[in-house]
């Protein structure tokens, strides 16, 4: 166990390392502060933004001498921001997922790790720590901006429902990866992988809808593998163990498909 | 060690490697030679577990290369056809992390990764980026990767391409260094690394093993040791008939005369290799026996057999037989 856990720990080290030596990886975090950064500027500070519709609603009540149900600022706020991280991923992650295997296989070191004394599924739970460290330090700057915003707030904001909110979002963001890197795994081309994952998160995170349409008791199990469903509940602030479990399965299936097709692979390439 | 039997090895329709079967004893090396396309990669995958043989066994340190896979990775240091790097990582870097996922313990790894990187010669460059490495140095950061866990058996794949010839040097002197402690499998299909650095040979054409033996063994057997090459004038016919009844020698042949430049062919003159068996020297009765005949002898030279010769012969065989048995078959359908 110590040596399988010293082998995920070399993988880990080995994955984190490359990110940041890779140019990829740094314009990556480029785009994706920018984008999130203009997100969080228009939704809290925006001509459509928070505190422009709030106050405006305020205006009108003044006006019409109609009371406004209390507004959690904050909460909304956390809420929309959240909203739209969620679709940023869907963007980042099958180019932060791509190269995880794939580019293994173009380089030939894939034959260093299928002929070393580690077993498949080490080499996956590390890729996939790996990467998924990569994109938790992408969003800590976003976190201390909303710090920032959320302690200016009067009265004081709950901390808890952003925080679960970033739980959902770190477990939405490892459940894509996972997937992604399953996928990665299947071809040693990096550009065909990234185009596929996108297409699966396209299809996972539209099931929901899908699901509608169709109704009735499929639709019904449909609706419950939506990633976007649970990732919804969660910046909401409602948590269900039914998320917790349906992204553990997502990480899990991930990690088992990549370590089977590695298998796979080796016993079917010429 | 290192136990090879019947291994086949079949893509879709077309056979890699045909009931390859060798051993290799503790502390030897063996040659791993062939003509390129002709299985040793596929048999060399096969040994370190990263193909699985259509049918067959390999055993190495009597684990089974199958289903003992994670037994047999620990105890065998490989270096593929291309050397396994991150471009990205230094010389230093990459070999640490090799050393973990070998399972070196922690302890161990700094003294084990100089020794790698002393051994081949990677001191200098121990933090350089392995992409800003020559080709030369990519290949042996690769030969220290193989040997960094101090594996008892260890797998080259070509190790000498694309080297300068100094660093070939080095190479095979690398190699030498660590026969005895290790059991080594070289591919090659450079002949003249196999006899300075193998013990044995096994010499692979189109997926079967033609030969496996030492290389002394190997050359005599198969050529019949050494010969010579005569110019011999009068009647050619004659001279070869009597050339053969001379007691120590095993094969009399005509070769073609090549005309000089500026002279033209002589005639009643004719070129004869003579081979002998192994161990004869029958020189003095060649030449005695032609003047006493009455024969004119123009030229008489020693010839040594080359493994060149060895290797062509061997793989001419597995050609020439095959349009042989292809005639054969046409006849017998021409027959029916």
């Amino acid at each position: 166990m110590g040596i399988v856990l010293g082998n995920i720990i070399a993988i880990y080290r080995r994955e984190l390392q490359t990110y940041f030596v890779s140019p990829l990886a740094y314009a990556i975090a480029g785009i994706f502060w920018f984008l999130a950064g203009l997100f969080f500027v228009l939704i809290l500070l925006g001509p459509e933004g928070i505190l422009a519709a709030v106050a405006d609603l305020e205006l009108r009540s003044q006006r019409f001498g109609v009371p406004i149900p209390p507004i959690d600022v904050p909460y909304e706020f956390i809420k929309a921001f959240l909203d739209r991280m969620g679709w940023l991923l869907l963007f980042i992650l099958p180019i932060l997922s791509m190269g995880l295997y794939a580019e293994e296989r173009k380089r030939g070191t894939l034959e260093l790790l299928a002929t070393s004394p580690v077993t498949n599924w080490a080499v996956a739970v590390g890729k996939l720590l790996g990467v998924l460290t990569f994109f938790i330090t992408l969003i800590l700057p976003l976190m201390v901006l909303e710090a920032v915003v959320l302690s200016a707030s009067e009265p004081a904001a709950a901390w808890t429902i952003p925080l679960l909110g970033h739980f959902g979002l770190i477990l939405l963001a490892a459940s894509i990866l996972s997937l992604g890197m399953f996928i990665s795994s299947l071809t040693n081309s990096t550009i065909l992988s990234a185009v596929l994952t996108f297409a699966v998160i396209l299809m996972l995170l539209f099931i929901d809808l899908v699901a509608k349409v169709i109704g009735g008791q499929i639709g019904a199990v449909l609706g419950h593998l939506s990633l976007l469903k649970h990732y919804n509940n969660m910046i909401q602030g409602i948590f269900d163990s039914n998320s917790l479990i349906l992204f553990s399965s997502y990480i899990i299936l991930g990690i088992f498909l990549t370590a089977q097709s590695i298998d796979a692979f080796r016993f079917q390439r010429n | 060690m290192i136990e090879v039997e019947h291994l086949n090895k079949v893509y879709g329709s077309t056979s890699a490697i045909e009931d390859v079967t060798f051993n290799v004893s503790e502390g030897e090396i063996l040659g791993f030679l062939g003509p390129n396309g002709a299985g040793k990669t596929t048999t060399m995958r096969i040994l370190t577990g990263y193909l699985p043989a259509t049918s067959g066994t390999a055993r190495i340190a009597g684990f089974d290369v199958h289903e003992d896979s994670l037994a047999v990775r620990q105890k065998i240091g490989y270096l593929p056809e291309n050397p396994p790097l991150y471009p990205e990582m230094s010389v230093q870097g990459f070999l640490f992390f090799v050393a973990r996922i070998k399972g070196i313990s922690a302890g161990d790894r700094k003294s084990k990764v100089a020794a790698a990187m002393e051994r081949c010669n990677l001191t200098d460059k121990r933090h350089v980026l392995i992409r800003k490495l020559s080709k030369g140095y990519r290949q042996r950061v690769g030969i220290a990767q193989a040997i960094v866990h101090d594996p008892p058996a260890i797998i080259l794949d070509e190790p000498t391409v694309g080297l300068d010839p100094r660093q070939i040097i080095d190479v095979r002197n690398l190699i030498k260094s660590l026969a005895g402690s290790h059991t080594i499998i070289i591919s090659t299909h450079i002949l003249p690394e196999v006899s300075m650095t193998c013990n044995r040979v096994a010499i692979i054409n189109s997926g079967k093993i033609v030969a496996t033996n030492t290389l002394d063994n190997l050359m005599s057997e198969l050529t019949g040791g050494s010969g010579y090459e005569l110019e011999v004038g009068g009647e050619v016919a004659l001279a070869k008939q009597m050339l053969q009844n001379i007691p120590g020698v095993n094969l009399v042949e005509s070769i073609p005369m090549l005309a000089r430049e500026g002279q033209q062919i002589e005639p009643n003159r004719a070129r004869i290799r003579v081979v002998s068996h192994p161990g004869d020297e029958p020189g003095n009765l060649i030449a005695n026996s032609l003047l006493q005949g009455g024969f004119a002898l123009h030229e008489m030279r020693r010839i040594n057999a080359t493994l060149e010769d060895v290797f062509l012969q061997l793989t001419r065989e597995e050609k020439s037989l095959s349009p042989h048995t292809e005639a054969d078959e046409v006849n017998i359908g021409e027959a029916a």
